[in-house]
């Protein structure tokens, strides 16, 4: 009798969280405003102990990082000093690669990023699951005048966008590598606006649309933010450089390979511009 | 021990293995892949006290995590009551189980509420859940779980002390 009754409890207790599971999905799914201030406020209670432990933990993960990643570690190295290489010969050419890029920004009349308000955010939270490597959470919100579809960059290039509604003190930002993700981008000295989206973890840009077959690009060309007419991206900011050209006959365009020039992996802090392009065009 | 004391201490395990698992588990990867910390605590708590406390603990771990996941809010409170449930049911009516037998089903468990989560996520509209990756994560993660079965059966049993032919 004691087993049957617990039995029928347990089963109600069953079908009663699963019914609260479903009416949040639901509820999710349709930006029911209380569920996200709920959801912000637990996140916000919950954040202190969470950072207080990120302080204390986060050398063993970086050990960790730092045993299991060595062979990346090594390549990676080997990738750093060729790189050093190629810049010492590139220096030898232009004392100054940033004088460079402002040029070459100026020829195409871009105007220069840093002009743009923005909010420096520590990443708190990055990749809690297996399932979402593309994003990461910060400690900035809409306090400080943050809304959905910011552009993040760090001192590399974008990096990502303010993903959904951010909490009062906290964000989501989704990276530049996220399958899904696109932005308008022209390779630097050209006109063509194209379109770009990332492949996963680790891998480039690519660019499919947008780029017409005459259009002259180079391998090595720097890739930024078109910024055309209401793009949630301000015009200028790095993206890339480009690494492959390749062409679809059918289709008369150029499939450009870009390599990130922002790194989004290990993040520590970002700077989310405050770029509204409604605003801006007001 | 009473009931009140059960339930805080159940409170207290499962808001610091949120924080743990955020704060350390998740950066501990191998092959990119981190234990499944949230869905080792459903499947335990079904292990050690039955289908409703599984129930109930997969639905709380759940929650936590999905306040710092892209998917919808909800998706992992669903899928980790229902396995907590699942789990303690088959442990009471099939597995008796051994310890042994505990640690297996904790791997076998993690690697399928993985695939489920995966699929139902994919039919509610979220990216990039069944990926060709899904499978190493199925492996790497179920056998990381299967090596923190045993401190997390035993930390639940510390949580309930007294379960046998008791009510909380």
């Amino acid at each position: 009798m004691a087993a049957g009754t617990r039995t029928g409890r347990s089963r109600f207790t069953l079908i009663f969280l699963l019914l609260s599971s479903a009416t949040l999905l639901t509820l999710d799914a349709r930006d029911f405003e209380p569920l996200q201030r709920t959801e912000e406020t637990l996140t916000d209670l919950i954040s202190p102990l969470q950072s207080g432990a990120d302080r204390v933990l986060g050398p063993v993960g970086d050990a960790w990082a730092g045993v299991t990643g060595y062979d990346e570690l090594e390549a990676e190295n080997q990738k750093l000093r060729d790189e050093l290489q190629q810049l010492e010969g590139q220096q030898i050419l232009d004392s100054d690669a940033a004088v460079r890029l402002e040029a070459l920004l100026d020829q195409v009349g871009l105007p220069y990023v840093q002009d743009i308000p923005n909010v420096v955010g520590e990443v708190v939270t990055a990749n809690v699951g297996n399932f979402d490597r593309y994003s990461v959470q910060i400690n900035r919100g809409s306090q400080d005048g943050i809304r959905n579809g910011m552009p993040v960059v760090t001192r590399g290039g974008l990096i990502g966008r303010i993903d959904g509604d951010p909490g009062r003190g906290h964000s989501r930002v989704t990276l530049l590598t996220d399958p899904s993700f696109e932005v308008g981008v022209l390779a630097v000295g050209t006109d063509d606006v194209a379109l770009a989206s990332g492949t996963g973890h680790g891998g480039p840009l690519t660019v499919t649309k947008g780029l017409e077959i005459d259009t002259e690009v180079a391998i090595g060309q720097e890739v930024v933010t078109s910024g055309v007419d209401r793009s949630r991206y301000p015009p200028g900011i790095p993206i890339g450089t480009v690494t492959n050209i390749d062409f679809d006959e059918a289709r008369l365009v150029q499939l450009l390979t870009v390599e990130p020039s922002a790194n989004t992996d290990n993040l520590s802090f970002v700077t989310v511009l405050l770029y509204d392009p409604l605003a801006e065009e007001s | 021990m009473n009931a009140t004391s059960a339930y805080i201490r159940s409170a207290l395990f499962l808001l610091t293995a949120l924080v743990l698992h955020m704060a350390l588990f998740s950066d501990l990867r191998v092959l990119g892949v981190a234990p499944e910390v949230p869905l080792a605590i459903a499947v335990t708590a079904g292990l050690v006290g039955g289908p409703e406390r599984g129930a109930i603990a997969g639905f709380a771990i759940g929650l936590g995590i999905d306040l710092y996941l892209p998917t919808l809010f909800g998706l992992s409170a669903l899928i980790y009551t229902v396995w907590g449930y699942s789990v303690g049911l088959l442990e009471e009516r099939i597995f008796r189980s051994a310890w042994w037998i505990n640690v297996l089903v904790t791997a076998a468990a993690t690697a399928g509420g993985l695939l489920i989560y995966a699929v139902l996520g994919e039919l509610l509209g979220q990216a990039n859940l069944y990926t060709d990756r899904l499978y190493v994560v199925m492996g790497v993660a179920a056998a990381y779980n299967l090596v923190l079965s045993l401190p997390l059966l035993g930390l639940w049993r510390w949580s309930w002390p007294r379960l046998l032919g008791e009510e909380l």
